[in-house]
């Protein structure tokens, strides 16, 4: 008998999705009842585990999918993360994510000043807004790196009229999980929690405002955010706030984590921008992802490349001061 | 670990007991002797630098492999405050311990430590070029002028130029022509240098990195406790 003792870097094929969260998200797919041209052929109520091998139903929508982005791999946008609830280091959240964490069942809070405030699952959610989509956008890092992802989602604007927010709405705020149980970095408090970010509405209603279900074709991966993940391209990574449970509608704008913790070096607008640097270094150019051997480095674009479709959102904004 | 003898209970001498004691000094020794070859110094001083790459060719660590020179840039940075707060450390463990074997075997290696601290800062240095400018040499004049308007990486350059001006100062022909006493208040920049590499550290992060604390944490320690045996009335006479 061979008994092979892996070393502790090694993740085995079972714990990148424990089992029964796996099962769970095949559910959750079926329930979703999306007629995918994948799925037709199947019975969408059937127990048959292979029907939903294939991830997400995604369309890919072709206004977002420029041909020149070449996305980055999968093993690189699921093993180089951000997500300080599961460690402060790249290599963490892969690991510290999924150990016991549940993604699923999940509720989702719809709240503030809207005229249909609710609490709902987010595979219900999710069915309401009408199939998901795929989009390659840029992706940006505060840390002056960058990758290009396949998000599968829906636009926020949808969820946003789902709600129907009142006049008096401004702004809304989004927030992260807290559980303290399954998260070893708020058990650690290295950040205010829970992660709060926000958008002013316009710019949440602005049509690259994306809520990310998946990552190429797959559910996303609980290191970047399952179930919900907010994607705004022109804007640094930081505000893509993950694991959110609730969209809150306020009059006033919501002071976001990284800015509670540092105003001096994280504004509320993180608008990538390559001429306003970082204290600490510059944003001018940004380190390729997966760019393989030494790597490579490029310059950064004015509002990440998204300029022609976002600028008009910052007319007469001082770019500098509200960076 | 420890059992009940029956022979102590009764008051019979504890042969195996003694036995233990005997293997521990012992094992003491032989580590003594072990820290005191030069060879075994040498390969504890380049085994950190071959760690990034058995992630990337062996391991094959996806984590790393999304920008490997970014963590072969930190790695070296940290080994070099490492081995700066470890270089430092000797000499306080030798003025608290004077007669214990392992800190005077350390105290001979304090040159080869030192040195190894600079090398490793001048390879993170070098990386952080690189890393900056990736093979576009038209990035080279802005990364320069970044060094100096950041405070956090212009610590980091003054360090190193420290680091730099030690190791060189490191020859026996330095001591020499500089004279032993002039030489050793030019080596005590290396203080000033760890405080300015902490600093460095501490704020490379977004958040406050732990790992500044439990590198730098000791050191303190030592160096308050050396302080403080240097200060405090002595009773033995035996003060430094």
């Amino acid at each position: 008998m061979l008994i092979r003792t892996p070393p502790d870097w090694e993740l085995p094929e079972s714990a990148a999705t424990p089992e029964q969260h796996y099962h769970a998200r095949r559910d959750f797919l079926k329930t979703l009842g999306l007629a995918g041209a994948a799925f037709a052929a199947h019975d969408l109520l059937s127990t048959d585990v292979l029907a939903a091998t294939a991830g997400f139903p995604t369309k890919v929508n072709p206004a977002y999918r420029d041909p020149a982005l070449k996305p980055s791999s999968y093993e690189a946008i699921t093993n180089y993360n951000n997500f300080y609830e599961f460690g402060t280091s790249k290599e963490d959240p892969v690991v510290l994510a999924n150990r016991g964490w549940k993604t699923e069942p999940w509720t989702v809070e719809l709240a503030g000043l809207c005229r249909a405030p609710q609490k709902l699952d987010v595979s219900d959610l999710v069915a309401k807004m009408d199939g998901i989509e795929q989009r390659v956008y840029r992706f940006r890092c505060v840390e002056a790196w960058s990758m290009i992802i396949p998000w599968d989602g829906f636009p926020l604007a949808k969820l946003i009229a789902l709600a129907d927010p009142l006049p008096d709405a401004k702004f809304l705020k989004m927030t992260t999980f807290l559980d303290p149980k399954v998260s070893p970095g708020q058990r650690q408090g290295n950040l205010d929690y829970p992660y709060v970010e926000g958008l002013r509405l316009d710019e949440a209603n602005h049509e690259l405002s994306f809520i990310a279900t998946g990552i190429y074709g797959k559910p996303i991966p609980n290191q970047n955010g399952a179930p919900l993940r907010l994607v705004v391209p022109w804007k640094y990574g930081f505000k893509y706030v993950k694991s959110i449970v609730k969209f809150e509608f306020t009059a006033k704008q919501p002071l976001n984590t990284w800015q509670a913790m540092q105003s001096r070096e994280y504004g509320f607008y993180a608008n990538v921008n390559p001429t306003v640097d970082h204290p600490r270094w510059s944003q001018a150019s940004e380190r390729v992802i997966g760019g393989g051997g030494l790597g490579s480095r490029q310059r950064t674009l004015m509002f990440n490349g998204y300029e022609k479709q976002v600028a008009g959102l910052y007319k007469g904004l001082d770019l500098r001061k509200n960076y | 670990m420890e059992r009940v003898d029956p022979n102590a209970l009764s008051g019979l001498p504890s042969t195996p007991n003694q036995r233990v004691e005997v293997n521990a000094l012992h094992l003491v020794q032989r580590l003594e002797n072990l820290l005191r070859r030069k060879v075994v110094i040498w390969t504890l001083l380049v085994l950190p630098g071959l760690w990034p790459l058995w992630l990337i060719f062996v391991a094959k660590s996806p984590s790393v492999l999304a920008d490997p020179l970014k963590y072969v840039l930190h790695h070296l940075g940290f080994t070099a405050c490492v081995l700066l707060a470890t270089v430092l450390a000797f000499t306080p463990l030798r003025v608290l311990w004077p007669k214990w074997g392992v800190a005077l075997a350390l105290n001979r290696h304090r040159r080869l430590v030192g040195v190894a601290s600079f090398a490793y800062a001048a390879l993170h240095f070098t990386a952080h070029l690189v890393y900056e400018g990736g093979t576009d040499a038209s990035f080279l004049l802005e990364i320069l002028r970044n060094s100096v308007k950041k405070p956090f990486q212009l610590v980091g350059m003054i360090t190193l130029a420290i680091l730099l001006v030690l190791a060189i100062t490191s020859l026996n022909a330095a001591i020499k022509w500089l004279g032993a006493k002039a030489w050793k208040n030019l080596h005590r920049l290396a203080y000033l240098a760890a405080a300015l590499a902490a600093y460095h550290q501490a704020i490379a992060r977004k958040t406050f990195p732990l790992q500044v604390v439990w590198i730098f944490g000791p050191l303190v320690l030592l160096e308050l406790a050396r302080m403080w045996k240097h200060f405090a009335p002595e009773k033995s006479g035996a003060g430094t």
